[in-house]
């Protein structure tokens, strides 16, 4: 059987392409990042255009997963609710071209909106900066782009896991609400509990492990390890590790030389995860539901 | 060749079983219509044929394929309208009937398909989204026709659609019934599938009830007709008892001056007439209603509940008759 896929991931791109969502969205990105680098341009004498794309960091890892959950979080259960999802499954794409073909064509949609915007910090750094990082750019938008489609894979997984809009709104907010605003309560909280004291900078390895399973300290260490400068993560902070220990990564923290799963690089594997594991449940609740 | 054919199919939600031990084979090339009211199980049989919902029990082949295992085999060769459906209102009608063709590896002409179901040029350029219900059912019936289908599936084809839409609809089943198309459709309404279908089943509570061809019911029906006569000369009570235990008369009920007799044979009527007319009655009137097809669907669906009592001790003496032929 030939795989229809492609064909749906094409009609996919093709529908987000008129959604009047997905342009704020990328109105919003490349504005980002235009009115960052005037800004900066503005501002901050003798600096170069490598220097300035760090500042990307910041305003992408909050955009980008927000960006991408939009883009995915209805993808699958928002056709079983409207009832295209019938036209679609009485042609000849099955369930599997549907899970498959949406992560794809939304995934592209976000690869878009990601591209353009780096499309503009390359040119914008080159007309203000007079410079062209071009290792860095492309390294960076690398990761940035694995970043999107982690979200997307979260948000489709998701969408194609739950039978109502609600439901697929409600946990992909939470996801957010948890890497975000919780990840520290929900895991220095416990260290707490446990040792009668907050994480120090040499904490216990499981627990150093666990903070690389936050998909946006991934992102921001695999990223502050392709530009110049840190990048720091966007968090509550609830204050139970020290300031000092909030700076680090993981792979710093560790004393002496880092086992493998706490190197920044494993946040590729980690964002990796964060975009097969929703994507396979998803897949595999689909797979038996009844619409 | 069997187009469908469904074995001990079941479908169950919790308490509820909305198919029950159904068996129903539809042959090559014919025009079948799934009756049933609302609620019967109608979309939730069609939705196992098409792999949208599992069985709980039982299985079901399209076009000798099995409806789960080898779902990927029969979607090709089938065209669908489902029920409930919605369409992409972003994509026009034009990029809908493309995106079918896509996945069909058709090379049907979208226009002549739009055409071929009512909608026009300009309306194919608009975003589907815009378009009125009728509009979307008449795309959807599009999608379903590309790819030239050995068979079509559709799910209440006439909701949305005006009387003109229905007679389109109707005109549409048979052209392609005659192009050698099984069709496969379901309605609550008796009169859209009457004028096209070559046998119809009648789904009740998630059980097949009768599955016979149209002319076939009406003749399990006979002459089921209620006779009322008006007697001139006499009250209805003394004529009764001469009528009662005629053949072909199986329910008598008299009240004032008139005996209402219900008929299973159409030759009982001329024995009510003689033998009322030969104790020397005098017969001011004689009215007979036939009982409708309609009656007989509501009947059979609704049996207790229906109004006339005439036509439910027609309809259900009808029922058993049916019968031998559901188990078949």
């Amino acid at each position: 059987m030939t795989s229809h896929i492609p064909t749906v991931a094409r009609k996919e791109f093709d529908d987000a392409g008129r959604s009047k969502l997905l342009w704020s969205l990328i109105g919003l990105l490349v504005g980002l990042v235009a009115i960052g680098y005037t800004a900066i341009w503005y501002t901050i004498d003798d600096v170069t255009a490598a220097e300035v794309l760090n500042f990307l960091g910041l305003p992408l890892q909050v955009i980008i997963p927000i960006a991408a959950l939009i883009a995915g979080y209805m993808a699958v259960v928002g056709e079983r609710r409207s009832g295209s999802i019938k036209l679609l499954l009485g042609l000849p794409p099955n369930r599997t071209d549907v899970v498959f073909g949406k992560l794809l064509g939304r995934t592209a949609v976000v690869g878009v909106a990601v591209g353009l915007a780096f499309l503009a910090s390359l040119v914008l750094g080159a007309v203000f900066f007079g410079s062209v990082p071009f290792a860095d750019w492309l390294g960076f938008a690398a990761v940035s782009l694995l970043f999107g489609t982690t979200f997307v894979g979260l948000a489709v997984g998701v969408s194609a896991a739950v039978s109502s809009r609600g439901k697929s709104m409600a946990v992909v907010v939470g996801c957010y609400m948890v890497f975000v605003a919780l990840w520290e309560l929900l895991t220095a909280g416990p260290y707490y509990l446990l040792y009668d004291e907050g994480p120090p900078i040499e904490a216990e390895t499981w627990y150093l492990l666990l903070e690389q399973f936050n998909p946006i300290f991934a992102y921001t260490n695999l990223a502050s390890s392709v530009v110049e400068g840190t990048i720091y993560p966007f968090q509550f902070q609830y204050g139970l590790q020290s300031p000092e220990a909030y700076q680090m990564t993981p792979a710093e923290r560790f004393p002496g030389d880092a086992p493998f799963y706490l190197q920044d690089w494993f946040g590729v594997v980690v964002m990796l995860a964060w975009l097969a594991v929703p994507v396979a449940i998803g897949y595999y609740r689909f797979k038996r539901t009844d619409l | 060749m069997v187009a469908i054919e469904t074995t001990g199919l079941t479908k169950e939600y919790g308490d509820l079983t909305a198919v029950d031990d159904l068996d129903l084979t539809v042959d090559d090339g014919e025009v079948f219509g799934f009756l049933g009211p609302n609620g019967a199980g109608k979309s939730t049989t069609i939705n196992m044929l098409l792999d949208f919902a599992r069985p709980t029990a039982g299985s079901a082949t399209v076009l000798g394929y099995d409806a789960q295992a080898e779902a990927d085999a029969i979607s090709p060769r089938v065209g669908v309208l489902p029920e409930g459906f919605d369409v992409y209102p972003r994509l026009s009608g034009r990029r809908h009937i493309e995106f079918a063709a896509k996945t069909k590896g058709a090379d049907d002409d979208p226009d002549d398909l739009l055409e071929r179901v009512g909608l026009d040029p300009a309306d194919a350029e608009r975003p589907a989204g815009d378009y009125s219900k009728g509009m979307r059912q008449r795309l959807a019936t599009g999608m379903a026709l590309v790819g030239d289908p050995d068979l079509l599936i559709m799910d209440e084809p006439s909701t949305g659609l005006d009387p003109h839409g229905i007679r389109e609809m109707q005109d549409l089943v048979r052209r392609e019934a005659e192009r050698g198309t099984t069709v496969f459709f379901s309605s609550h309404i008796l009169e859209h599938v009457e004028a096209v279908c070559d046998r119809v089943g009648v789904l009740n509570e998630g059980e097949l009830v009768a599955v016979d061809t149209i002319a076939g019911l009406r003749e399990e029906l006979g002459g089921g007709a209620t006779m009322t006569l008006t007697l001139a000369d006499r009250s209805g009570a003394d004529a009764r008892d001469l009528v009662r235990d005629l053949a072909g008369i199986t329910d008598v009920t008299a009240s004032g001056r008139t005996l209402e007799c219900t008929v299973t044979e159409p030759p009982a009527k001329a024995d009510v007439v003689t033998a009322v007319a030969g104790a020397g009655a005098s017969i001011a009137d004689v009215r007979i209603e036939e009982v409708s097809l309609e009656s007989l669907f509501t009947a059979l669906t609704n049996g207790d509940t229906a109004e006339n009592g005439g036509i439910t001790g027609a309809a259900e003496a009808d029922a058993t008759a049916v019968e031998p032929e559901v188990t078949r």
